[in-house]
């Protein structure tokens, strides 16, 4: 059996899998989600393939489609005979990508939502500051 | 690569009633394949062919052999756990493996030994001591300990409870399935195995009506939850079925692109078991 990764955590896979998207896609985005959780870090194995389609009832294929993904992306790299290893920067990488579509994609929207709600910026960094202060 | 199993117009008469008819369909190595169908479609005639218990009509090869003819031969590559498999109510579970170490030349006792370790079924017990969810353990412990090209599994949950039937699939992933080998199930359970499966095929009335991977089930058929202002231009794309859904209609489509329906509503891959009562009422209406 492969170690798990530093929390023993990969249970936080739990096998809700909806409809919308494909299972394997599903599975790269969990991987990618862990990876910004911190999770697993740079240099952890993956869970073999075999683990992961035994503890979710999937089909092998489907496991090793989810993580060619994440070799396409150069996330992981795969190493002969030992299995999916995450590469180095993987984090950074991640954390790069998912800060750009917030900046593309949700933050407009949060700006035309302060817009249509009279927000000023500076309420919302008054209120993050309190936060850190709690 | 060449299929494990492959089928050429394979029929299966008994007296008038065609119980498998002109069926032709490969299988190959390493995958994992549903065959579903209602009661009575034909699935275990099938299933006997392939396995030489029975004679057909066409040209059935497994494994390279013609099964009937050389079932002999045959039972080396192959394990089968048939819908109806009983073990001897009086055996002792050492016993049994024991006995099916002389009987079979693939069969190793210390696999066995190893899997049943992992459960609480013990070794000096007799069968009929055992629950009915241990007997369907034990079966998958002795057939997993055969190191077989093919193995067949007829219902193997049927009657177990959810827990025992996810420990089932998990014990079979870990232990025993690998690239090399290649398992046929089929369940009315459909919903707890789709993810399971490489390949789906379906069979109604003795025939196939559907033989596909799940890779191209989700290129092939899409499902589109439309509103009901969409729903007439939904219906002029000729779906394969229609259901309402909290007052939404839910169609199915056979080879109409995600392009052609994306304005039209949510788009998705139907599951295996949607996709079953579509295809064949569509089937059965023709």
């Amino acid at each position: 059996m492969q170690p798990k990764n530093k929390r023993g955590d990969w249970s936080l896979m739990d096998a809700d899998w909806n409809d919308d998207l494909p299972i394997y896609r599903q599975l790269r985005d969990r991987v990618v989600a862990m990876l910004l959780e911190g999770v697993i870090s740079d240099g952890d194995a993956l869970p073999s393939v075999r683990s992961v389609a035994a503890e979710y009832r999937l089909n092998p294929l489907t496991v090793l489609k989810g993580y060619q993904e994440l070799v396409d992306e150069d996330l992981v790299e795969k190493r002969r005979g030992r299995g999916m290893y995450v590469l180095p920067g993987a984090r950074d990488k991640v954390l790069a990508d998912e800060r750009r579509r917030f900046l593309d994609n949700q933050w407009p929207d949060v700006v035309a939502m302060m817009h249509r709600l009279g927000i000023a910026p500076a309420d919302l960094l008054a209120d993050i500051d309190s936060d850190k202060n709690k | 690569m060449t299929a494990l199993v492959s089928a050429r117009g394979v029929s299966k008469h008994y007296g008038e009633t065609r119980a498998v008819d002109n069926v032709s369909f490969d299988i190959e190595p390493g995958r994992i394949v549903g065959l579903i169908g209602p009661n009575g479609a034909g699935k275990t005639t099938l299933l006997k062919a392939v396995l030489g218990l029975t004679d057909c009509d066409g040209d059935l090869s497994v494994c390279g052999l013609d099964p009937f003819r050389k079932r002999r031969e045959l039972m080396h590559a192959v394990s089968y756990v048939a819908d109806v498999a009983v073990l001897p109510r009086w055996i002792v579970v050492s016993k049994l493996l024991k006995f099916v170490e002389t009987i079979h030349p693939n069969f190793s006792i210390e696999a066995a030994r190893a899997s049943l370790a992992q459960t609480k079924i013990p070794l000096n017990a007799p069968v009929k001591t055992l629950s009915k969810g241990m007997v369907a353990q034990l079966h998958l412990s002795i057939i997993m300990a055969i190191d077989a090209k093919l193995l067949v599994l007829d219902e193997p949950t049927l009657g177990l409870d959810i827990l025992f039937r996810k420990s089932f699939y998990t014990q079979l992933l870990n232990d025993y399935f690998d690239e090399q080998k290649t398992i046929i199930i089929t369940t009315h359970q459909v919903e707890e195995i789709e993810n399971l499966l490489t390949d789906v095929m379906f069979i109604d009335d003795g025939r196939i009506v559907l033989d596909e991977s799940l890779e191209t089930v989700g290129e092939r058929y899409t499902e589109l939850m439309a509103a009901p202002e969409q729903a007439d231009r939904a219906r002029g794309l000729t779906p394969l079925a229609e259901r309402s859904l909290f007052g939404k209609s839910v169609f199915t489509f056979e080879g109409v692109s995600r392009d052609q329906l994306a304005g039209l509503g949510e788009v998705r891959t139907p599951g295996l078991a949607d996709l079953f009562v579509a295809k064949l009422s569509r089937e059965r209406a023709a």
